[in-house]
């Protein structure tokens, strides 16, 4: 029996108020194991999709999976996820540390369980994890999140576009984060506006505009005869270009 | 989940500075007293009782209670009920505080317990430092109100030492029964935004129209008077009259009740469908 997907969406809807469809009929797929790319211009709804999968946003209207079990808020399956979406929120006058013991306690897991210090060497944050928060620069505090996200070794990561606003060499650090992380075997779901970033750091791609997933597969396959992410893209949506 | 809740909240700036304020008050107060003369008979409350602090220390906690009913306990208690949900939304920590295999009940209940806990601190810190600071200034001695109402005339009742903090415990508790419908006021509003100021002033800002409509000052507004959550708050100083009348009280307590279980119960409701997308 092959295994469930790590993620299942189908047909999934989300109306925010009376006139904005935020997704749109959605499906999507990942197996375990895939580095998925969710690729589109900002306002094509992975954000909202994200937040739906994580239990955080009611859908109007499709069913959400992860790894077999339906997702509603608090779900159990929860637990084996870990999530940085909308950038990275933490209580400003504790330290690193104790924000992270903290998230680690108030999701009702031992502090040892969350393996924090196997989370902060991933993330490199030195020594600066027992300064207070408030303290750190933008790309510290991605960083922190990043370690949140990791808190516990989750099967599956979620990243609403990870690096925004990050310097080069940040980037460049947590792309290489991810790319450590699935090869140890975790799922990764990674939004970005960036057709050349979403090239670079998955496997697979699945390409969101108007909240509908307009294509999806391997990452080749995707691209096709096209040079390059962004130019079957554009040949996709004939010619509207997405921010990059 | 609550020990974890009130380890980190405990130790926030605000939750310091306000309880460090209330009991600065208490020193403040009694200092003032002290330096104005302590033999002056004070005009406590709109009742009102009139004491004399130097005749004995257990008058400061009557005062400090009496003066911080109004404003300062209702400004403490919103703070907190009102920034505990909006607060982590501003923060951007709501979201993953949620994301987790913790039902929103439950994150809501932690949240609540806290905030509530918390208030009570407040409320309680009040009398017990201005009692301390009291007895330590003026001494340990029986208490003598001169009531001042027209159900008395030019009666003084004299209360024991321990009759006194007994009576003083009493108006805490029914102070702190008086802060309930901010708090859940405020409580619900923390639920509604991700702005932490608007829930505090809105908690603040029942208080005021709780004062406003009150028919001891303004006749024309007594239909509604007795449905503001505020108006009555005072009433615990009647401990110190002889015969103490209780009027009042019951339905005092019952419509703290009713706006518990109406903002609370709304809180509750709106949360659990929320869609978090901040």
């Amino acid at each position: 029996m092959a295994p469930e997907p790590a993620v299942e969406i189908c047909g999934l809807t989300k109306r925010l108020g009376r006139q904005v469809v935020a997704v749109d009929g959605l499906d999507l797929r990942v197996d375990t194991g895939q580095v998925m790319g969710l690729a589109g211009p900002n306002g094509a709804g992975k954000s909202v999709t994200l937040k739906i999968l994580l239990g955080l946003v009611r859908p109007s209207a499709g069913t959400v999976r992860l790894f077999g079990e339906p997702v509603r808020p608090g779900a159990s399956v929860l637990g084996r996820v870990g999530a940085l979406v909308d950038g990275p929120g933490f209580v400003p006058h504790l330290s690193g540390r104790d924000n992270l013991r903290l998230a680690a306690r108030t999701a009702g897991r031992p502090v040892d369980d969350a393996d924090l210090e196997h989370a902060v060497a991933e993330t490199g944050l030195g020594t600066a994890i027992d300064r207070h928060y408030r303290t750190y620069s933008h790309g510290m505090r991605y960083r922190l999140g990043l370690a949140q996200a990791m808190l516990g070794h989750p099967e599956l990561l979620v990243l609403d576009e990870p690096t925004t606003g990050l310097d080069p060499a940040h980037i460049l650090e947590i792309r290489r984060m991810i790319a450590g992380v699935a090869e140890r075997g975790t799922t990764v779901l990674f939004s970005s506006h960036s057709m050349a970033e979403v090239e670079q750091v998955c496997t697979h791609v699945a390409v969101v505009r108007h909240g509908r997933c307009i294509a999806s597969g391997p990452l080749s396959q995707v691209v096709g005869p096209a040079a390059d992410l962004e130019a079957a893209y554009l040949d996709l949506v004939g010619g509207d270009r997405p921010v990059s | 989940m609550i020990g974890a809740e009130l380890a980190w909240q405990w130790r926030r700036p605000r939750t310091l500075v306000t309880f460090g304020a209330l009991a600065a008050f208490a020193v403040a107060l009694t200092v003032s007293i002290a330096a104005t003369g302590s033999s002056t008979v004070e005009r406590v409350g709109d009742i009102p009782l009139y004491l004399v602090p130097g005749r004995s220390g257990l008058v400061v906690p009557v005062i400090a209670l009496s003066s911080t009913m109004k404003f300062f306990l209702p400004l403490a208690v919103a703070v907190f009920a009102g920034e505990c949900v909006a607060g982590e939304a501003a923060w951007g920590s709501l979201r993953y505080g949620l994301a987790r295999p913790v039902s929103r009940g439950r994150y809501l209940a932690t949240k609540l317990a806290v905030a509530a806990l918390l208030s009570l601190v407040a409320v309680l810190l009040v009398p017990v430092a201005s009692l301390v600071v009291g007895v330590l200034a003026f001494g340990w001695h029986p208490l003598t109100a001169l009531d001042g109402g027209a159900s008395v005339t030019g009666g003084a009742a004299v209360f024991s030492p321990v009759t006194t903090v007994a009576r003083i415990g009493f108006g805490t508790a029914y102070v702190a029964l008086g802060m309930c419908s901010i708090f859940a006021f405020a409580f619900f509003l923390s639920t509604l935004t991700s702005r932490p100021f608007v829930a505090v002033a809105g908690g603040v800002g029942l208080t005021i129209v709780s004062r406003v409509l009150n028919a001891d000052y303004l006749p024309g507004v007594a239909a509604v008077n007795a449905y503001m959550p505020n108006n009555d708050v005072d009433l615990w100083m009647h401990a110190f009259q002889q015969p103490a009348p209780t009027d009042g009280m019951v339905h005092f307590a019952v419509l703290q009740l009713v706006y518990v279980v109406t903002f609370v119960g709304l809180a509750w409701w709106w949360f659990r469908r929320k869609d978090v997308l901040t």
